[in-house]
């Protein structure tokens, strides 16, 4: 009875169709390293720890970088931006956002006009007068459906009548905090050089996650800063937001085409390349920490080494015996990379769940990079295959010296010493 | 011409070299019938185990060849080597040396999976632990069952693949009175049954009875070669 009981334990346990399938280095190999515990959890650990290191940073700092990039299309520059080469659009802004419209991509535009004013503002205390502050002049209307903007005013509203502004946080700050329906006075310089004073009505404050919006600025009805300028119907940029950002190069491309860059001198750029002073220096950052994860999977490589070598040594006297029985140097060679193939592919499996769940804990939590920006988390599964392959190569990798030197072991000594 | 399975001819092996030169075998011949059931004997650093090791292809001798089973085995590279010993030897070690990894049934049948050839494998290996008495402990890990049926087990693993020679140094060193005298027993049943011969190095001759061949080794050559007829 206890052998029926101890054939069927056996059975179930290493004698299923995948056991009988495999080569038989392949099956020396996994039960030499499943029989070790201690060694199997150690090593495939070392590599899930590294997957995890990957797959953390990827998760803070490709978050954040994505985090830049969507708040540079949703409040500066949209997936697209336009403007001219020199100075002021001409076109009708009426006419341009039309047409921009009708491209199936686009699910809105923008006109925009950027200035600066001067205020009398008190910053740490001390009163300065001609305090220069930027000043952006926007659609009530287009301006919605093109910007989140609108979603950062926390008190009041978004510009809606002619003399009315929203001032940034910072703005409002160094004023001494005014409050809404307070008024300001703006001096502006028009297109003539001539100083224009203008009382505006506050209505609301704008305040952003980590002060990537217009914090710093006053936004203003698009109407009244080109009559302060004296400047009717121009414009200074459009922000194009599409329904697939992947199309960007596409509405640019179909945009220079309509409006040739020769004849109207306009410039467009991606989101790429009108933020690619705000993200190279991220993009630097990424690259950096990146290899950090990649100096911290070359440290589980070397883990991996240390308990494969303590694997050949703690099985010296198998080796020689196997060797002793016909087994060839290949075959003791392979025996180790499958063992390394075992804890490569525990370790990614385990370095997946391990970072997928943490992945899923930034996604869910809503993470924000010091304490305010939220991160823009995905789930980047090209990244963590790569990562995985990666980690699962290195493990094998990793594996190649310590069989090597298994290979190398003369069956008498081996079997001596073992 | 006699059917000889082992021929060892004129076998010399040398450590260190000029003057830290040491001669661990010198000139050794003797040659080996199939069938037959034959001793090395020979006290503690002899010699013996050397001896075996160059039949067994573990080591190369300095000079002089080993020829098994009509092949002569100094021009044979690693990888041959390694086949060689694989399909023409068995091999028993004075402690039973199987894989603690494998249960009982994977130990025998590995020569066979290193061979490649694996029809029957299964239940040849099943029918040889039958034999030997170890039908119910097939799935135990090597680690499981006593030294006397883990010798058993080594015995069935050499026979496995049904080599030319079976080789043996010192396989009831680490047994007691009790399981030494079954296993002497086993190796002479199947030296009788399967007619397979069998080459054991001990210390011990008189523990063997009776037996077809004795070589004894003193310093590294054979100072008597006894036949059947002297023995009894």
């Amino acid at each position: 009875m206890s052998d029926i009981v101890l054939n069927l334990s056996y059975n179930i346990k290493y004698q299923t169709n995948y056991d009988r399938l495999l080569d038989y280095r392949a099956q020396i190999g996994i039960r030499f390293i499943t029989r070790r515990k201690g060694s199997l959890i150690a090593a495939s650990l070392a590599v899930a720890i590294a997957i995890l290191v990957v797959q953390v940073n990827s998760v803070i700092f490709q978050g954040l970088y994505d985090a830049i990039v969507r708040d540079q299309v949703n409040y500066r520059f949209g997936h697209v931006y336009i403007t001219r080469q020199e100075n002021f659009i001409t076109k009708s802004d009426f006419m341009l956002v039309n047409w921009l419209q009708r491209i199936p991509y686009v699910e809105a535009a923008a006109p925009r006009v950027d200035t600066s004013a001067s205020i009398n503002a008190t910053v740490n205390g001390k009163l300065i007068r001609d305090y220069a502050v930027p000043v952006i002049g926007v659609d009530p209307v287009l301006d919605k459906r093109a910007s989140t903007m609108y979603q950062t005013v926390g008190n009041g509203e978004y510009v809606s009548f002619r003399n009315s502004v929203v001032l940034g946080a910072l703005v409002d700050r160094d004023l001494g905090s005014p409050q809404v329906g307070d008024t300001i006075k703006l001096k502006f310089k028009d297109q003539h050089g001539n100083d224009i004073l203008r009382r505006l009505t506050i209505v609301g404050i704008t305040s952003t996650a980590g002060s990537v919006g217009l914090d710093n600025s006053i936004i203003m009805n698009i109407d009244t800063l080109r009559e302060i300028l004296d400047r009717p119907h121009q414009t200074q940029s459009i922000l194009v937001k599409l329904n697939d950002a992947t199309k960007d190069k596409d509405v640019k491309d179909l945009f220079l085409s309509a409006f040739p860059s020769n004849a109207d001198k306009f410039k467009v750029e991606t989101i790429e390349e009108s933020a690619e002073t705000t993200l190279r220096g991220f993009r630097s950052g990424i690259a950096l920490i990146n290899l950090v994860g990649y100096f911290g999977m070359m440290s589980s490589a070397f883990a991996v080494v240390t308990i494969q070598m303590m694997q050949v040594t703690s099985k010296t006297r198998d080796i020689g015996v196997m060797r002793a029985i016909g087994a060839k140097r290949k075959d003791v060679l392979l025996i180790f990379i499958f063992q390394g193939m075992v804890i490569g592919a525990i370790g990614a499996g385990l370095g997946t769940v391990m970072g997928v769940t943490y992945t899923v804990y930034a996604k869910e939590t809503h993470m924000t990079f010091g304490g305010s920006l939220p991160l823009e988390v995905k789930y980047n599964w090209p990244s963590i295959i790569q990562t995985d392959i990666m980690a699962f190569a290195l493990a094998i990798i990793a594996s190649i010296y310590p069989a090597y030197k298994a290979t190398r072991l003369e069956p008498v000594e081996a079997m001596r010493v073992g | 011409m006699a059917d000889y399975v082992l021929e060892v001819k004129n076998v010399d092996k040398v450590y260190g070299q000029d003057e830290t030169e040491v001669y661990a075998l010198r000139n050794l011949s003797f040659s080996v019938k199939r069938g037959e059931f034959m001793l090395i004997v020979g006290s503690s650093g002899s010699g013996k185990s050397t001896l075996l090791n160059m039949i067994g292809l573990l080591d190369r001798p300095t000079r002089g060849k080993v020829i098994i089973d009509g092949v002569d085995t100094s021009a044979l590279n690693d990888n041959q080597l390694s086949s060689f010993r694989n399909s023409k030897l068995g091999f028993i070690f004075q402690s039973s040396n199987l894989l603690s990894d494998l249960t009982v049934l994977e130990n025998v049948t590995l020569p066979r999976k290193i061979q490649g050839s694996m029809q029957n494998a299964e239940e040849e290996s099943k029918s040889l632990l039958q034999t030997v008495g170890l039908g119910n402990q097939m799935y135990k890990f090597g680690n499981q069952i006593s030294g006397g049926q883990a010798q058993r087990v080594a015995i069935t693993r050499a026979l496995v693949n049904k080599p030319a020679v079976v080789l043996a140094d010192e396989p009831t060193g680490n047994l007691d009175s009790v399981s030494a005298a079954t296993t002497i027993q086993l190796l002479k049943s199947l030296n009788r049954k399967l007619y397979q011969t069998f080459i054991i190095v001990t210390h011990d001759r008189h523990q063997f009875g009776e037996v077809d061949k004795v070589v004894t080794i003193k310093d590294g050559r054979i100072v008597k070669e006894e036949m059947e007829a002297s023995l009894t």
